[in-house]
């Protein structure tokens, strides 16, 4: 469980995100293509959310099937407020970050008395309610259906913005990372695997658990509210969709959940998985092999979802503690070889 | 010899039913108390009652003369009352030393973020209930019933009671791990803990308690030394039928 931090830890974040931070750089050198700089943007806000939900689910046990609601609430208060009221965004994202906190209090309160499915189906209910709810109520404010567009974005280019998408995941990652190496991380973990003996230890859970959730909002509000920015707009099946809640939890899940670089790489994984199941066979090839014309056509569809479905549950049902594990159990191999 | 923890007509029902039925006796310092009485006596409900697990009908519970029911029961513990159940419940990722440290946190989101465990401590406790320093850095899941016990033991103990309650802490144990369990309790009986002890091995129970308390379905039947309580007509009726 917890350990002291040790420079080799901070070392180990510092290339991790210095490696991350040259991408730009190969883009300009051509080695990679600038679309592809478009999806590691996303992955990492998917890095984001996905480290937000483990705060709160992966850590306590109290599986959330409705964190885009929080993502939303984010999204949506600073697009209103930008958008309707013309403040800035350097006052309307801080000001969605304690909005969203206020709805994490709200999304709390089903944990005080409920647990294991019945949670996690009640924050589903908290999703579509708000769903359905941002679109008949003051659609002048939330632009009903449609959404709201024309929010102002907070850098041009896809280099810029990835700069700041990197930012902003690795300042949340090494923070969270730092706090869940102390006490208060295997307090929520300890939640997680039995909190009647959390209570029976002397320990108060409810305030530890509301603590867990209001970090878990504050961390979707940031990732929702600069995520409005980023794209311009904020429409409610962007962000109130299901989908999106299990990309986020499988993200997390086949990362390693209860960990900090676990979601992060469960995040990058997902989103090239998906990125890179969009295959495009030669001509040369498709002639010689109708079949993959075939599967293209497949691919181009839902069928990448298919097969992105199927990876996830064989690399969650070999290794259910995710793929930090699988990495970790391999460099112990590698280490036992050597010794 | 001083009250630390008493129950005064402490009634419990579950919609009909009467688990503890206006329940009075105290618990001396340094005193060891065996809870005995047939199966479905409502033995570990009085421990759930006092933990604040259940809440009482009516009635008080007091420790040190300040009044326990309407505490939550992270807050009794902090008061110095804890109780161990009859079947272990460790963190099954945390070793046994985290385990043990779960119990030694301080109750604040700050205390928590800014002190580092103090693993001399958690190695100190481990050691008085008798795992070994190889014991530490185990799972649980790799330990014996008997040892699962300590660890249970350990971290009850971490929470520094004044008072510990124990159930049925023989249940599934061999007749040596029985003897070394019992040992350890004399040990820290000898160190002035005060306990109430709940168990249906009686033998086992006999040498570890100064006085006995037998209910039976709820209600208090009798109190005095093992051998007087074994005698009285109203146990044998209720254990024996006879």
């Amino acid at each position: 469980m917890s350990s002291a931090i040790k420079w080799q830890h901070l070392l180990a974040w510092g290339i991790f995100l210095g490696v991350l931070a040259l991408l730009p750089e190969l883009v300009e050198m051509k080695w990679i293509k600038r679309g592809t700089l478009r999806t590691f943007i996303f992955a990492n806000y998917l890095a984001i959310f996905a480290m937000s939900w483990d705060v709160l689910s992966g850590r306590t046990g109290y599986i959330s099937f409705g964190h885009p609601f929080l993502i939303g609430i984010g999204a949506y208060t600073t697009g209103i407020l930008n958008v309707r009221f013309g403040i800035d965004p350097m006052i309307s994202i801080p000001v969605a970050v304690l909005v969203t906190m206020a709805a994490g209090t709200l999304f709390f309160l089903p944990a005080l008395r409920i647990a294991g499915s019945y949670f996690a189906l009640v924050t589903l209910a908290f999703m579509e309610l708000v769903y359905q709810l941002v679109q008949v109520i003051r659609p002048d404010l939330t632009g009903g259906t449609r959404g709201i567009s024309g929010v102002d974005t907070l850098a041009r280019g896809a280099v810029n913005n990835y700069y700041i998408s990197l930012v902003l995941m690795g300042v949340i990652a090494v923070i969270l990372w730092a706090m869940m190496k102390t006490r208060l991380g295997t307090a929520l973990s300890a939640i997680g695997m039995n909190e009647e003996a959390v209570e029976g230890s002397g320990l108060n859970t409810t305030k530890l658990k509301l603590f867990a959730f209001m970090v878990g909002a504050a961390v979707a509000g940031i990732g929702g509210a600069f995520y409005a920015h980023y794209l311009g707009y904020v429409s409610p099946r962007g962000l109130f969709e299901i989908n999106l809640a299990f990309t986020i939890i499988v993200s997390a899940l086949i990362g390693g959940a209860g960990t900090i670089i676990g979601p992060i790489i469960g995040a990058m994984f997902l989103t090239f998985l998906l990125e890179f199941l969009r295959v495009k066979f030669s001509a040369e090839l498709t002639t010689a092999w109708p079949i993959l014309e075939t599967l293209e056509t497949a691919l181009k569809g839902q069928g990448r979802y298919f097969i992105y479905g199927l990876i996830a549950l064989i690399i969650y049902m070999y290794q259910p503690k995710g793929i930090v594990e699988i990495g970790a159990r391999l460099l112990t191999r590698i280490r036992g070889a050597k010794a | 010899m001083s009250v630390i923890l008493s129950l005064d007509h402490v009634v419990k029902r579950f919609g009909g039913l009467t688990a503890t039925n206006d329940m009075s006796f105290e618990v001396y310092k340094g005193e060891s108390l065996g809870l005995i009485g047939p199966n479905g006596a409502g033995k570990t409900t009085i421990f759930s009652l006092i933990m604040g697990e259940h809440k009482v009908t009516s009635g008080s519970i007091k420790l040190h003369g300040q009044e326990l029911t309407g505490l939550p029961t992270h807050k009794r513990i902090r008061r110095g009352v804890a109780r161990t159940y009859q079947v272990p419940r460790p963190f099954a990722e945390m070793d046994v030393l985290a385990n043990i440290e779960v119990g030694l946190m301080p109750d604040s989101i700050l205390g928590m973020l800014t002190s580092a465990a103090d693993h001399q401590e958690g190695k100190a406790i481990a050691r008085s209930v008798g795992l070994s320093d190889a014991d530490l850095h185990r799972d649980p899941a790799e330990l014996s019933m008997g040892d699962l016990r300590k660890l249970e033991l350990a971290r009850t103990l971490a929470t520094r009671p004044e008072v510990m309650l124990l159930d049925e802490v023989f249940a599934g144990l061999t007749a040596g791990e029985i003897e070394m369990i019992s040992g350890l309790l004399n040990e820290k009986r000898q160190e002035g803990l005060t306990y109430v002890i709940v168990s249906h091995d009686l033998r086992s129970l006999e040498p570890l308690i100064d006085r006995a308390i037998a209910i039976t379905q709820g209600t208090f039947v009798c109190q005095g030394s093992y051998s007087d309580v074994m005698n009285d007509e109203a146990v044998r009726m209720a254990y024996l039928g006879h």
